[in-house]
């Protein structure tokens, strides 16, 4: 343990800043981090459960209205048949997709600076991905009927349609629901046994203890763990980049012009990481400072995700740059009047929030002292969930009002069910964040023990084998 | 009957050589406990390599292939529909159920694979739970576990305190 306490000079300039401040030891780590779920509750949690508490009832009253009047009380009409229902779903899906990235790829990579966001940006899949299914359930009319979806051996002998793109999303949904869970849980097991050994009512120590399973870290448990845990990764990577080319094949195999495009399927998965990773970065942000995660989420981690939403930035303006090429280079009227369209057409000023917010916004991270600086990046953050969201619009209602025979056009208005639904959504969302905060541990504990004890082992080496050691092994921390 | 030996250890590399010393001695079953994945450990008890991804790959092409079955049957057989004149059985148009199905088949396996099988779960109890300070073995405690003959036990408790064990207890199994 001597070298706990010892710091090494870095001189590598590509070390900006460390992924772990300090190396404390595993029972301060643990009891830091476990603060927010044995501590006393926090004044402000409990303002923001109650506000978002209230949002979360409009929701529910939304969702009350909707089914028992019927989706009559929506704005939608034809022909803008799907308006805010899959315009929000698109735009849910999407954001919980940064949580698998996160977690998945950048394991798959050995990125160290995974560690401490990683259960975060899970959970965040999670509960988006639960706000995201609602949509196309309540949508279809008889919600109660939604299991005429799923093939079973009916009386009627009648199967859903398989060769039709809105079987396929009601398979990935629920197969990125169920594995996204899994893989979550699965990571949460030895916490939930640290929880059940730290707890300090005997109820606590009861319920982790069942939630863990009995978990007792041994070695034989965490063999079989590690690797059930890589693979779960691997499954995850393929099937995040498919769950989002999916939902885009719900537009892209139609004939509309503005929908029957190639390039949809990753400009959408590139715009669900550009949304997902600005939807860490705004649930991020605050929790840190409420819940003094500094010394585990670092200005390295915020700085490594303003890079990631500046590059994934870039990928989605290439998609509106490529779509207005192929728009002209078509040489097809309606499909050029489609772009004109949300140029100039009755909806500008949702398009030109989607160009401000998508495509000008994320410059800003260009310059490193503004990726610094958590207002900005908190802004920019939330611009960009705007913007994401606007162009999810524009591309699902905006496109429905305008299509091939002028006398079919007519433009869309939400009515207040539609606005609850969304607003309300997001409350609900932020609620069962701020349950899993009180109640779970946020960060992955034996991950971040972990990763102390490779940091140590490197400072170790540095300290020992001179200037040239210490850069290869900073190079493998990058 | 048998007894459980248990051993503190203040440090990784004396926790290693302990189990090393144990297994060549033998006539005990042996694990280590640890609030994060040792380094060396598999090495130091023996273990062989986990057949986890084995699981996991069998799980996937049974996924898969019943995941397609399922549409052929569905819609190229049993209730062949023509939409937009696609043949019944078109292949390309089943890839992305057959691709989720067999991820989802996967993730399955490994989870419940996991839980059930390979660690025996759900064991709320176990005789290591008996020992209070045992409850470290989640948060900063290095602890070996020794399961031996009721006889062998305090001979097992002598060579642990030995080898440097800060703490050693021994818990009978029927307890």
């Amino acid at each position: 343990m001597t070298t706990a306490t010892k710091t090494i000079e870095r001189v590598d300039p590509l070390e900006t800043s460390p992924v772990l401040v300090g190396r404390p030891d595993d029972r301060a780590l643990t009891d830091s981090l476990l603060e927010p779920v044995l501590g006393p509750t926090k004044k402000g949690w409990l303002v923001m459960l109650v506000l978002f508490g209230g949002g979360m009832a409009f929701w529910l009253l939304s969702l009350y209205m909707t089914l028992f009047v019927g989706i009559g009380v929506w704005g939608n009409n034809i022909p803008v048949a799907w308006a805010y229902d899959i315009t929000n779903f698109v735009w849910w899906i999407g954001i919980g997709h940064a949580g698998t990235l996160i977690s998945a790829i950048l394991l798959l990579f050995q990125q160290k600076w995974r560690t401490s966001i990683n259960r975060f940006a899970e959970a965040m899949t999670l509960f988006a991905v639960a706000m995201a299914g609602a949509y196309p359930v309540i949508h279809l009319g008889r919600p109660w009927l939604f299991w005429w979806l799923i093939p079973y051996p009916a009386t009627t002998q009648l199967w859903p349609n398989f060769k039709s793109a809105l079987p396929w999303d009601v398979f990935a949904i629920s197969t990125y629901a169920t594995v996204s869970f899994l893989f979550w849980y699965l990571g949460l097991i030895p916490d939930l046994a640290t929880l059940r050994d730290a707890a300090r009512t005997r109820a606590q120590r009861v319920v982790y203890g069942i939630m863990s399973f009995g978990w007792r870290g041994s070695a034989r448990h965490w063999q079989h763990w590690r690797i059930g845990y890589l693979l779960m990764a691997g499954l995850s990577t393929p099937l995040v980049v498919s769950v989002h080319t999916i939902v885009s094949f719900d537009f892209a195999i139609s004939q509309l012009p503005g929908w029957h495009t190639t390039i949809f399927p990753p400009y959408f998965v590139a715009g669900a990481i550009f949304s997902g990773f600005a939807m860490v970065m705004t649930l991020m942000i605050p929790a840190r400072k409420v819940f003094k995660f500094e010394h585990v989420v670092t200005a390295r981690h915020l700085d490594n995700m303003a890079k990631v939403i500046l590059a994934t930035g870039l990928m989605v303006t290439y998609g509106y740059v490529m779509e207005w090429f192929i728009a002209w280079y078509s040489g097809s009227e309606a499909e050029w009047f489609a772009f004109y369209n949300r140029v100039v057409g009755d909806y500008k000023l949702v398009y030109a929030m989607q160009i401000f917010c998508n495509v000008v916004a994320p410059q800003v991270f260009w310059v490193p002292a503004l990726r610094r600086n958590v207002m900005v990046l908190f802004l920019v953050s939330v611009l960009v969930n705007f913007g994401m969201w606007a162009e999810r619009f524009v591309i699902i209602a905006v496109t429905l009002t305008r299509d091939f025979i002028p006398g079919s056009w007519a433009n869309y208005t939400p009515t207040w069910v539609d606005w609850g639904l969304l607003f309300g959504s997001m409350s609900t969302f932020a609620v069962l964040f701020l349950l899993f905060l009180r109640f779970l541990p946020a960060i992955p504990i034996s991950e971040v023990k972990e990763l102390r004890r490779e940091l140590e082992h490197q400072d170790h080496h540095a300290a020992q084998g001179g200037q040239a050691v210490a850069r290869g092994a900073h190079a493998e921390r990058a | 009957m048998k007894s459980y030996v248990l051993g503190e250890f203040g440090a990784e590399a004396a926790l290693l050589d302990a189990a090393r010393t144990l297994r060549a001695r033998g006539g005990a079953t042996l694990d280590l406990h640890s609030p994060y994945p040792l380094h060396g450990a598999e090495e130091a008890l023996g273990l062989r390599k986990s057949t986890v991804p084995l699981v996991a790959l069998v799980a996937g092409i049974t996924g898969a292939v019943s995941g397609y079955l399922l549409q052929w049957y569905t819609v190229g057989y049993a209730w062949p529909l023509n939409v937009g004149n696609r043949p019944p059985h078109s292949a390309p148009a089943f890839i992305p159920v057959t691709f989720e199905l067999g991820v989802l088949f996967s993730a399955l396996a490994i989870f419940v694979g996991l839980l059930a099988v390979y660690f025996g779960f759900p064991r709320v109890h176990h005789p290591v739970f008996e020992v209070e300070a045992f409850r470290s073995a989640s948060i900063d405690g290095l602890w070996l576990s020794a399961e031996v003959e009721a006889g062998d036990a305090d001979a097992v408790a002598a060579e642990l305190r030995r080898l440097g064990a800060r703490l050693v207890s021994v818990v009978p199994e029927g307890k």
